[in-house]
């Protein structure tokens, strides 16, 4: 289950400098402030604090970026007990009952409960990811170029078809980031779609592209954006009241293990994540509950569940990244950016050569999570100015400060020119209900796929019959399928439903 | 747009704008590939994808139609919200690709004060003040990070 040498690996990669622990502090304050920001989401301030990572040694980089996940997915809490508006979408949950908690005057008490069941979520995604990294690597090892380019496709499909409203916009927004991961010069020395662009030839900057499309297309959309939370009234915070948060969030082990395994599971698949995970939780937790139609009323056993799986998602979603090399969604694909900026390569021959990394990862995200418990524990008390940052200062200043960072990336012109592309088309396809994610993922994945399609194209020959000697690549053909078709009817149900409850103004051919 | 007894079809134009673009991209994307080389070592992920972009487009495309009973005001967004939106996006553009020319202490403070007005700070002072003070902690903190330098003019 574990190899041991692996463990001294990462225990001697962890102490040996302290590089590594340097930024762990930075990495939860900033994902703890932006998270507590209504409308800034996590992969926005991951998106944002990418291109500081390029002069990080590797390891300290990973440390710092899942340090900011860490931190945001309790961040986003904050505002969702306070004012009842999620900082980030992964705590829709956590309103229902924190919010009609703070409005009873027990904030304190919401607090300490989100604050406890985040570590604890936390840290049991990532007890799981410890035991379950070695036998899933010995796994993905025997994968060839159709496994891979089968695992890649089934993960587009899966984002595309899931994380939107829309199925076709899904895929859609999927095929056209492959796409545009194709342009440049690929593997057999062709040249395309570069316009004549001499930095085109690389291919479209992925990080610059990916801020456009995850961060500053959402701060165009928020400038009409008005929350009402100066009328908010600011709340008393008491030590002694979150501790007793804590201690109530830790007489409910089960919910908190529900919800942590919901998190790592939804987490996993592609397209899911945080966002859906809360809200599976949430509802899982308040049909088993005895006292269940005091949901939404200040359970706040509704809080455990929505907290206990949002972060444990984080967990769940490293898994797939790490393993298969194929993000899930925002985050994880800037995470695997971040591989690719260091020269590393995602995927099952990372995880094979280099489990000494893969478990001082796991193991900085234990300490991660215990540091929360205090950083957190000391957020609290500024959290209530922090939500009330005026949103029109945030905009421009955090624009400013992404274009300096494609600029940091690139070191002319085209970071800044390809971040401001992106921003606009993420704005449009935001607009209009496409999932940007899984553009993000097609264009790093382009790549990817097109190396391996062309690999096994010249394995094989050009002869097909040779699908029929990799089963498995079949087994995850034909699964995908059944998850499309799945998925197809789910939405085609669900449209159905809301179309009887409000029978108005149909969509054709929607 | 055109009527019929019981019903309007009403066309999101901006969606149909978006989808033009990404048909655009594609057509053009493919166009561009197919006059490198038709040999398959180059076509083999594009001309399939981009087949499959071209189909997904038309299946997207009747979402841009909708039917809205006669009588009834399809919601839209005012155009002053847009307009904001534009206007941001516009100066954010100019920003970028003013960066190298006008050195990138200018065009961040230019930027700020304009952006800033943009989302709603209507007190110059505070507009002014807050401007000078980011650019100036900025170009010197994220300075410090980068090894090389960003083209200045001023400071």
């Amino acid at each position: 289950m574990i190899e041991f040498a692996a463990i001294e690996g990462a225990y001697s990669l962890l102490t040996s400098s302290w590089s590594a622990w340097i930024w762990v502090l930075p990495g939860l304050l900033v994902g703890l402030f932006f998270g507590a920001m209504p409308g800034i989401s996590i992969t926005m301030a991951m998106a944002i604090f990418l291109p500081m990572t390029l002069y990080m040694d590797f390891l300290p980089a990973i440390i710092f970026l899942t340090s900011i996940y860490t931190g945001a997915g309790f961040g986003g809490s904050v505002p969702a007990v306070l004012m009842n508006i999620p900082g980030t979408s992964s705590a829709v949950a956590t309103t229902f009952d924190g919010y009609p908690m703070a409005r009873a005057g027990r904030h304190n008490q919401a607090l300490g409960i989100a604050l406890a069941s985040s570590v604890i979520g936390t840290l049991s995604s990532y007890v799981l990811l410890l035991f379950l990294i070695a036998p899933v690597s010995r796994v993905v090892l025997k994968m060839g170029p159709l496994e891979l380019f089968a695992v890649a496709v089934w993960g587009m499909v899966l984002l595309g078809s899931l994380a939107g409203t829309s199925l076709s916009r899904g895929l859609l927004a999927g095929v056209f980031g492959v796409l545009l991961g194709t342009v440049g010069m690929n593997t057999a020395g062709y040249i395309r779609g570069t316009m004549g662009v001499p930095w085109l030839l690389d291919g479209v900057p992925t990080i610059p592209a990916m801020m456009g499309l995850l961060a500053a297309s959402q701060l165009l959309g928020l400038i009409n954006t008005r929350y009402l939370i100066e009328d908010e009234a600011s709340r008393q915070i008491s030590l002694a009241k979150i501790l007793g948060g804590f201690r109530e969030a830790l007489s409910y082990p089960s919910i908190i293990a529900r919800g942590a395994t919901i998190g790592v599971l939804i987490g996993a698949i592609p397209g899911v994540g945080s966002s859906i995970s809360n809200l599976l939780s949430y509802s899982e937790t308040k049909r088993n509950a005895p006292d269940g139609d005091t949901f939404g009323q200040g359970n706040p056993k509704g809080v455990i569940a929505a907290e206990a799986a949002n972060s444990s998602s984080e967990g769940g979603a490293m898994a797939t990244m790490l393993a298969l090399g194929i993000p899930g969604g925002g985050a994880t694909a800037i995470l695997l950016a971040a591989f690719a900026m260091h020269n590393i390569v995602g995927g099952p021959s990372f995880i094979a050569n280099n489990k000494d990394i893969v478990y001082a990862i796991i193991f900085s995200n234990f300490a991660q999570a215990i540091l929360l418990l205090f950083v957190g524990l000391g957020f609290v008390y500024i959290a209530g100015y922090v939500v009330r940052v005026p949103l029109r200062y945030l905009i421009p200043s955090v624009l400013v400060v992404s274009t300096f960072g494609a600029y940091a990336i690139s070191g002319s012109s085209s970071g800044p020119i390809t971040l401001v592309v992106f921003s606009l088309l993420g704005w449009a396809m935001v607009r209009y209900n496409y999932p940007v994610a899984a553009t993000v993922v097609g264009l790093l994945l382009g790549n990817l796929l097109e190396d391996n399609l062309l690999r096994t194209w010249q394995i094989s020959g050009g002869d097909l019959s040779y699908a029929l000697e990799r089963p498995f690549a079949i087994v995850i053909f034909v699964l995908m399928v059944l998850s499309l078709t799945l998925s197809a009817i789910a939405k085609q149900r669900r449209r159905r439903r809301a179309a009887t409850e409000a029978p108005v103004t149909p969509e054709i051919g929607s | 747009m055109t009527t019929d007894s019981q019903a309007r079809l009403v066309v999101n134009w901006g969606h149909l704008a978006l989808l033009a673009v990404i048909g655009g991209v594609v057509v053009a994307y493919l166009v561009d590939a197919r006059g490198v080389s038709l040999r398959t070592n180059n076509l083999l992920l594009v001309q399939p994808t981009a087949i499959l972009a071209l189909i997904l487009v038309a299946a997207v495309l009747p979402q841009c139609f909708r039917r809205v009973p006669e009588g009834e005001e399809a919601a839209a967004e005012p155009l002053s919200d847009l307009g904001r939106v534009g206007a941001l996006a516009a100066a954010f553009a100019a920003f970028a690709l003013s960066l190298e020319t006008v050195g990138f202490d200018i065009a961040t403070m230019l930027f700020m004060v304009v952006g800033l007005y943009i989302c709603g700070e209507r007190r110059w002072w505070l507009n002014l003040v807050f401007s000078a003070v980011f650019t100036v902690l900025l170009i010197y903190g994220y300075g410090a990070i980068i090894p090389f330098p960003f083209p200045l003019t001023i400071l």
